[in-house]
């Protein structure tokens, strides 16, 4: 359960600062996948907890 | 790029002929059910979220709001990432009461069908302009390709067939919530093609348009910046709308509940897809804005129709026929699902409400046809609204208005699992609220060409806001508002506050033990034949038995609840739970007669066993500290049982088991009457007792007497939910020593009774013996001489018997030592068989002596021939007239054995165990004493031998051999001085 209160602040941070991602459009300074790498990287978080919540579990 | 309609038309064609092939391959099995069942295919089918949206809306929603356009994805990627407590939590319930829908949902929760019917209703209203985007986007894409305006055409021969499919694929079961296999591998196989598609373009614009990642960084820091700083960027509070509204629908929308709740495979399978389906929307996104850049890169004017720039970044057609592709196979999945959760949902919340099903013989056909024909009107309305209205409207416009209408059920979803105080009046007049602002505001304009007029007040709203975030803000606050403030200020149902205590997260449900008047498996058919028809009662019953693994016998009150309930979950599955509900109130009713209501205790740990992983805190030492007290009884070495105030048994816990024979899972949950004998009457007595204990009640359990003793105490107290619990003890064994040493205690009375008597026997009997002795002297008649004789050697066996009798009364100890001397076997079985023919009985019975030659064991021939007589005339007795009792004799090693045959009925098995006990007798009062073989063991034990009893014999079907084992005689056998003395 304690995984889940992690995911919940996860999701609840990642929705308030989520707005700072468009900032990446037509920015040259900005690699255009950031946001892409971002979520790919929240993915792999989510993996990982999702394992740890497994073992919580057993 | 033109291409020609009837080419386009038959790749179309083609590819959905190929979604029947897929079809039929996993409904022949042709395909493996190991693959066909894989967490994959689940994540992929729940891929239908990317529709048509996915293809083209994200493509101009990205060309108008830059990044903005992610929300899509990353919306439904938040729901996902919080399936353990939010997902897990609602598929918990649709799946433990057979919900298939969102309608299902609040008309279960809020105990209303005017819920269910509202939640219809929007969910009706709202997707119609998402099924217009689905066929606004086939026949905007047939008309680009075509250069034509022939879309319409084809849009419709695709609505056509991919309503077959759905006919054919979707609507084989009656019931909605069983599993479509076929129609998952199917929607999984469209995802994998959209996914191909998108990727495939991607690859295309990233490497076929630009020079791959470094180049396209440097045409967007160069001649591309100019064209991205026309795209407008989404406020915060835009964006944050817009996530908001997303993650509503990622889960509310009815294509979408119906595949994550009503066809996933288990909990598992939903926390996979908490990763696995965020990756599939990350890959599904990727792609949107290489497509969007690199048709900007490629076109020499500014592009019109953003939306279908996938098919301007390359001149090549199967660039655009892929593209087809993708948006086919997008678009044929969201209107399948839709079709199916949508028709459920009118079925169930329209049609059987407002014409309630009849027994009738066909119950499941009728059903199935109604569905199919509520499947194909809501995929041609779709084709309908695109034609009327759609094709006016931007895709983000139709979207737009779709999601903020789902919307409007997300504060009845969140009240539904986390607030147990919302009430139907609440929620009714929250999404009314919502509904109707949102009707007004964003559906309605859709419909009529002039500005509807102001919303109130939006003035508080920022003025340059977008009507569509003006519109959901208003919707949502009001909602919310009234679902709160009406909640608190209404009445909640009983029925309302169980459906809330089911529904809530981390709640358990406090059933309540009533009576119901069905009392066997049978009554429920028969009731439930008068609602649905024998056949579908039949069924229905049969399937709630299987489900729950118990038996047509079945008669526990537990069971039978349970029972019921399974039943309502399986008719709301194929009715809806505002039609499943009135049909078992009605036909299954529970009786209501003044027997008291208490909570299901064995329910609701049935429930908490079942979530205890999830439990957490202090519900989880709570639970943890429940366990403990629940294995201390269990464990309990004494039998324990508890019974509620109306007397069904709720504990049987592992020693009563033992003792009884009776598995506790097998009568946990019965009445007490109808628990097997003795029970019944032995814990009713306990059970109207005054807390007084009942000692050694006997009982015969499983073929044994038993001495049990109860203890009883009430359960009552400030927190008790009332009810008794019952000790039992097995004092059997209690018993049996205590009836021994009352035996020890008589048969020491006898012995100094006997003892007595034998002192004043002596007496006569010398004088008897003495004067026998005169009588010889004084005359020579050989008759009288012989009498004499007789005399003497009677007065001798009486004076041995009353010497055994003072020695037995003495603890066993002989008065004379016993005599070493010779006896031979064969004379005194004479003189036994001599003496016994004296007596009158059992004159009919033939005696023989088959002792043939000459065996001599040491001993007292007086004693030994007393137990000849004792073992003959038992013999004699246990005889049927014409019997036959013979004795034999035998040398084995330095032993002799002597053995009594007779063919009589043979032992009482009851005796058997106490044959040479004292008083040990079954014949009538006064014809034994029950000594004779207690004195012939005595004498046996004294002579050091040993005595046998087999009754029948080996080989024989009846009748009794008792052999006396003696050593023999040998020469140097020396006789032993002052062995025992009389003291």
């Amino acid at each position: 359960m304690y995984v889940y209160r992690i995911m919940l602040f996860l999701v609840f941070g990642g929705y308030l600062l989520s707005p700072l991602l468009m900032n990446g459009w037509g920015n040259p300074d900005i690699a255009w996948y950031r946001p892409f790498l971002i979520w790919g990287g929240l993915i792999a978080l989510t993996v990982w907890l999702e394992q740890k919540r497994k073992l919580d579990e057993r | 790029m033109s291409v020609d309609a009837i080419s386009l038309l038959l790749l179309g064609v083609g590819y959905l002929a190929l979604l029947f092939g897929c079809g039929v391959a996993v409904e022949r099995g042709w395909v493996s059910v190991r693959i066909t069942r894989h967490p994959a295919v689940y994540t992929l089918a729940l891929g239908v979220y990317a529709s048509a949206w996915a293809i083209y809306g994200s493509i101009e929603f990205a060309a108008s709001s830059g990044f903005g356009y992610l929300a899509y994805y990353l919306g439904a990627a938040g729901a996902f990432l919080l399936a353990p407590v939010l997902l897990v939590p609602i598929q918990r319930i649709t799946r433990t009461y057979q919900l298939a829908s969102l309608a299902d949902l609040f008309a279960f929760r809020f105990r209303s069908r005017w819920a269910g019917l509202l939640v219809t209703l929007v969910s009706l209203l709202a997707v119609l302009p998402l099924l217009g985007i689905q066929v606004k986007t086939l026949g905007e894409a047939v008309d680009v390709m075509t250069q034509s305006t022939r879309g319409s055409d084809v849009s419709l021969l695709l609505c056509v067939i991919i309503a077959a499919f759905a006919v054919f694929f979707g609507a084989r079961h009656s019931h909605l919530h069983a599993r479509h296999d076929t129609l998952l591998a199917a929607i999984a196989f469209e995802s994998i093609i959209k996914l191909v598609a998108m990727l495939t373009l991607g690859a295309v614009a990233l490497w076929g348009v630009f020079d791959g990642p470094q180049h396209l960084q440097q045409w967007l820091g160069s001649e591309g910046q100019a064209l991205q700083t026309q795209t407008s960027k989404l406020e915060p509070a835009h964006w944050r709308t817009l996530l908001l509204l997303f993650f509503a629908a990622a889960f509310l929308m009815p294509h979408l509940f119906h595949i994550t709740f009503a066809e996933s495979l288990s909990r598992y399978t939903l926390l996979q897809a908490s990763w696995t389906l965020p990756l599939f929307l990350l890959l599904m996104a990727l792609p949107v804005p290489l497509i969007w850049w690199a048709a900007q890169a490629q076109a020499d004017a500014p592009i019109t129709l953003p939306a279908y720039a996938a098919y301007m970044i390359h001149t090549h057609p199967w660039v655009g026929a892929l593209a087809f592709l993708g948006g086919l196979a997008a678009a044929s999945g969201t209107m399948i699902m839709i079709s199916l959760a949508l028709s459920g949902m009118v079925l169930n919340h329209i049609v059987l409400v407002a014409s309630p099903p009849e027994a009738r013989t066909d119950l499941y056909g009728w059903l199935r046809w109604l569905r199919r024909g509520l499947i194909v009107s809501v995929i041609i309305s779709g084709w309908l609204f695109y034609t009327g209205v759609g094709r006016h409207q931007d895709l983000t416009t139709l979207g737009l208005a779709a999601f903020v209408g789902m919307a409007q059920c997300l504060p009845g979803m969140l009240a539904l699992l986390y607030w147990p105080g919302a009430n139907r009046n609440g929620m009714v007049a929250g999404l009314l609220a919502g509904a109707l602002i949102w009707l007004w505001g964003l559906w309605l304009p859709l419909f009529v060409a002039t500005p509807v007029p102001t919303l109130p007040f939006t003035p508080l709203l920022p003025p340059d806001s977008p009507l569509w975030y003006q519109v959901t803000l208003l919707s949502l606050v009001a909602n919310i508002v009234l679902l709160i403030s009406v909640s608190l200020f209404s009445r909640t149902s009983e029925g309302e506050k169980s459906a809330a205590e089911a529904c809530s997260v981390d709640a358990v449900i406090r059933s309540k033990r009533l009576p119901l008047e069905a009392a066997t498996v049978d009554d429920f058919t028969t009731h439930l034949a008068q609602a649905l028809g024998d056949e579908a009662a039949h069924r229905e019953v049969n399937r709630a038995l299987m489900a729950l693994h118990i038996t047509h016998q079945e008669r526990r009150p537990y069971a039978l609840r349970r029972l019921r309930d399974r039943i309502q979950a399986n008719l709301s599955g194929l009715m809806g739970p505002s039609v499943a509900r009135d049909i078992v109130d009605r036909y299954l009713p529970y009786r209501h007669d003044d027997a008291p209501v208490t909570d299901d205790i064995q329910f609701v740990e049935s429930r908490l066993e079942a979530y205890r992983s999830r439990l957490t805190g202090l519900a989880r030492e709570l639970d943890g500290l429940r366990r403990h007290h629940r294995q201390t009884l269990t464990h309990l070495p004494v039998g324990l049982c508890v019974f509620g105030d109306d007397s069904e048994l709720l504990m049987w816990n592992q020693a009563l088991t033992k003792l009884s024979g009776i598995s506790g899972e097998s009568v946990i949950g019965s009445r007490r009457d109808s628990l097997p004998e003795p029970w019944p009457t032995l814990l009713g007595r306990a059970l109207e007792s005054n807390n007084a204990p009942l000692y050694k009640q006997p009982a015969h359990l499983h073929g044994r007497d038993y001495f049990l003793t109860l203890h009883k105490a009430d359960l009552s107290g400030d927190d008790s939910r009332g009810g008794s619990v019952v000790l039992i003890e097995d004092h059997s064994e209690m018993k049996r020593l205590e009836d021994e040493l009352v035996h020890a205690a008589r048969l020491a009375s006898i012995g100094q009774l006997a003892a007595g008597v034998a002192h004043e026997i002596g007496n006569p009997i010398t004088g008897i013996s003495s004067l026998a002795q005169n009588l010889r002297y004084d005359t020579d008649d050989p008759i009288l001489l012989e009498t004499a004789d007789h005399i003497q050697t009677l007065t001798q066996r009486v004076t041995k018997i009353v010497n055994s009798l003072v020695g037995f009364a003495h603890g066993g100890r002989q008065t004379v030592p016993l005599p070493r001397d010779p006896v031979n076997l064969t004379t005194i079985s004479e003189d036994a068989l001599h003496l016994i023919h004296l007596a009158r009985s059992g004159e009919d019975v033939t005696l023989t002596n088959a002792c043939s030659k000459a065996i001599v064991v040491r001993g007292d021939a007086q004693r030994l021939t007393q137990v000849m007589v004792n073992l003959l005339g038992n013999a004699r007795d246990a005889c049927a007239p014409s019997g036959h009792v013979t004795i034999s004799a035998g040398i084995d090693g330095h032993h002799a054995w002597w053995q009594v045959n007779d063919d009589g009925h043979g032992i009482d098995p009851t005796v058997r165990d106490r044959l040479f006990e004292p008083f040990t007798t079954t014949k009538p009062a006064g014809e034994g004493t029950g000594l004779g073989l207690s004195l012939a063991y005595q004498i046996i034990t004294e002579h050091q031998g040993k005595i046998d009893v087999a009754s029948p014999p080996p080989g024989h079907s009846r009748g009794t051999a008792i052999t006396l084992w003696l050593p023999l005689y040998q020469q140097d056998d020396i006789t032993p001085h002052g062995q025992d003395s009389d003291c």
